[in-house]
């Protein structure tokens, strides 16, 4: 019995048909498409671009520059993109580059995100290998300068820092599917490819804790220190001293690396005099108080930040606080918006939270007003406008409180909001109180 | 066949129509309207009255309704009859330096869990100091800190204790019961609410989701997603209470609202909004719902409680 539809011959003829239209229409064999004299391809663009002849030269090139191929990138004629591009930059190099992003990564270079490639490569040519635009580290010490300063300033480096592929020894340079920083593989298996945690002298160094499956990085910087062994410059005493058994259980114990006591009380030990004054307070920051305690906020080994914090400041805040900081990040990113307080800008909650272990005020400040007192630090509140304010004068929307910086102003930041404010124009603003005036 | 087709359809559709038109409230999934009622702004104490400062907690029944002056360290007994306050009584007690969450259990017995000594104490229906809640027989570990807590309508009281991770479920002596250990996975729990049915429901406020525990069971399991992918100005709820039907009040300490949840945790609305004026809320920190349907609010920031009223 004859088989209904296509012929194995029709269905073939029909596939080449669709591959040969698909290949045809990509940039890189769009060679006829401004029907171009035979052979008048690059040689006429190098009649006026000449200094892209010498680049020629170099030791790689990119290989449709190569094939003479400008017009797989460049429109002769026109174009919606600067140096006539025949597409968005963002979008140009993934067409023939899609596989330099994983599909899910959990990191990402922030210039590939963007779509610049050009920040790192020659889209013609160069003679650094893959097109780059400098060799080595000093690519990216271009960008990540104050890590290259560090690097070169900190007596001890880690030695793949220099060696090698020097920073591509740890990282991904496009992006990491799995994990964080593009690293290429997860802290501590990234580590032991290089040492042996199994041997004897890892044992003594780490004072016979088995600490092969810890996070390394909780104690020693990967690019480098002025500590010996590359332990963080800011390091927890009792990890500066190599007394791990002050915190945790003895290394001869079942559970070794198990702290010898819960949250807050940890810490007690060492720091009792501080935390009982914190604890007198009428406010506690609750966090201080769980099972996690202290190092909700604070890392017990050793971290870059000042005060052992386990971030920066607007990070450690934000883990718990994700409303306030989503706010302060359109604050500050809203060109705008200009009136916008420093330490806002900086992220710098504590400029105002001055108090954020205990306080005896709401909101964690030290001082019982936020307005006459966190405020007043930066701001002559009694010459910021002629409006009334201070202690004497009560806000007419409500008995029990004063007109005071707060009456108007959000302290953490407003999103799009103008000068900080409540609400979304002034003139809102204003007729919450003066309702004579609504328009 | 066109009067068949009349009678079969559509007179029983019309009739449906009708029912949900005169009975549009379901005990379970009604958005509720909620107005004003008045504002508490002191202790009407004679010709000098003390304001209300930074009040932390609020807690009522039937009859009357406690405030915990905070920033006075002091508890205010107030009773709201007729569209009246009037102020009964004020207990201010050594030990009881702080007051911030505010419950009353059946037999008119006030606890506050006191901020400054991180303990629940109790008072007698007269503000007598009758001693903080110290279950013995915890299991290990021993050590609890209250962050919150709520007593259910057989007086067990349910204590959120953040230092052991778990709810301790203690009978109205306060003698350990049971507990059920924290979830993991989840942000950080600050409140704790028993509904009328003895379900146990768990606020996380960094996540801004519910979650909840059948009477009971031995775990807690998720009641809601976000709020915070529901409504976009939803932000850092702190305090979730819940009505005599069963609809989970949360209210929202950044952004100055009462949202209303289902009990399946569905979103059924929002009420105020940040704001100085009456019915707006500044910091709020304890709403508590009567049976007849009167809500009280810490309005902590604004140096008032407010009431309101739950129009269905």
């Amino acid at each position: 019995m004859k088989q209904k539809g296509l012929s194995l011959y029709s269905k073939i003829v029909i596939s080449l048909f669709v591959v040969s239209f698909f290949v045809a229409a990509s940039p890189a064999f769009s060679e006829n498409k401004f029907k171009l004299k035979e052979g008048a391809n690059a040689k006429l663009c190098l009649e006026c671009h000449e200094t892209i002849e010498k680049t020629l030269e170099s030791s790689f090139v990119h290989f449709p520059v190569k094939d003479g191929e400008c017009s797989g990138c460049h429109n002769p004629h026109t174009s919606n993109h600067g140096k006539l591009l025949v597409d968005d930059i963002n979008s140009l190099c993934q067409k023939c580059h899609d596989d330099v992003m994983p599909e899910k990564a959990r990191s990402i270079h922030k210039a590939v995100a963007e779509g610049n490639c050009v920040n790192c490569h020659d889209p013609h040519a160069s003679n650094n290998k893959f097109m780059l635009l400098k060799k080595g580290n000093d690519l990216c010490f271009e960008c990540h300068a104050d890590l290259g300063d560090f690097i070169e300033k900190a007596e001890f480096r880690h030695e793949p820092v220099e060696k090698n592929k020097g920073c591509l020894n740890c990282h991904n340079p496009h992006a990491s599917a799995n994990f964080n920083f593009m690293l290429k593989n997860e802290v501590p298996s990234l580590c032991v490819k290089c040492h042996d945690t199994k041997n004897k002298p890892f044992a003594s160094r780490h004072m016979g804790y088995p600490v092969g499956d810890s996070r390394c990085t909780s104690c020693h910087n990967a690019h480098g220190s002025n500590k010996r062994k590359i332990i963080f410059d800011d390091a927890h005493e009792p990890v500066a001293r190599r007394e791990c058994e002050k915190c945790h259980e003895a290394s001869t114990s079942q559970t070794p690396l198990k702290p010898k006591k819960d949250g807050i009380e940890l810490c007690r030990d060492c720091h009792g005099e501080m935390i009982d004054k914190v604890l007198k307070k009428n406010y506690t920051h609750w966090p201080l108080v769980d099972n996690i305690g202290c190092l909700n906020c604070h890392s017990p080994h050793a971290t870059k930040q000042k005060k052992l914090l386990a971030g920066t400041i607007i990070d450690v805040c934000g883990k718990c606080h994700p409303d306030k900081v989503a706010l302060q990040k359109i604050s500050i990113n809203n060109p705008e918006n200009k009136t916008i307080c420093e330490p806002v800008k900086e992220g710098n909650c504590i400029a105002c939270h001055s108090s954020p272990h205990s306080s005896d005020s709401t909101l964690l400040i030290a001082e019982e007003s936020m307005s006459f007192g966190s405020c007043n630090k930066c701001h002559e509140w009694q010459s910021h406008s002629m409006h009334p304010i201070g202690e004497n004068v009560i806000d007419p929307r409500n008995k029990n409180r004063i007109v005071e910086c707060l009456s108007c102003h959000r302290a953490g930041g407003t999103g799009n909001k103008p000068k900080m404010l409540h609400y979304d124009s002034v003139y809102t603003l204003c007729i919450q109180c003066h309702e004579e005036y609504k328009r | 066949m066109r009067e068949v087709l009349i009678k079969l359809l559509i007179v029983p559709a019309a009739t449906v129509l009708l029912f949900f038109m005169m009975f549009p409230a379901t005990s379970y999934g009604a958005a509720p309207k909620i107005r004003h009622s008045i504002s508490v702004y002191n202790d009407n104490a004679g010709e000098n009255p003390r304001q209300l400062k930074r009040p932390g907690g609020v807690g009522c029944n039937d009859s009357f309704f406690i405030v915990a002056d905070s920033g006075n360290g002091r508890l205010l007994q107030y009773t709201f009859r007729d569209g009246n306050v009037k102020t009964e009584a004020e207990f201010k007690l050594s030990q009881l330096m702080n007051p911030l969450k505010v419950e009353i259990n059946s037999k008119g017995e006030i606890y506050a869990l006191d901020g400054k000594q991180r303990r629940i104490v109790r008072l007698g229906p007269d503000g007598k100091f009758m001693g903080s809640i110290d279950p013995k027989g915890l299991p290990s570990p021993v050590a609890f800190v209250p962050r919150s807590f709520d007593i259910d309508m057989n007086d067990n009281i349910y204590v959120l204790d953040i230092f052991s991770s778990r709810v301790l479920v203690l009978n109205p002596e306060g003698e350990y019961q049971n507990q059920i250990k924290f979830p993991q996975g989840y942000g950080y729990f600050s409140d704790i609410s028993v509904d009328f049915k003895g379900d146990i429901l768990l606020l996380d406020s960094v996540q801004a989701r519910v979650l909840s525990a059948k009477k009971h069971a031995a775990s807690f399991s998720p009641l809601t997603e976000s709020v915070r992918n529901l409504r976009e100005h939803i932000r850092f709820p702190v305090n979730l209470t819940t009505d005599e039907r069963g609809r989970i009040f949360l209210i929202d300490r950044n952004g100055g609202l009462i949202i209303v949840l289902g009990q399946d945790g569905s979103f059924l609305g929002q009420a105020s909004s940040f704001g100085m004026k009456e019915g707006l809320l500044n910091y709020p920190s304890q709403a508590c719902i009567n049976t007849e349907g009167k809500v009280f609010i810490a309005d902590t920031h604004n140096n008032r409680v407010q009431i309101f009223e739950l129009l269905r």
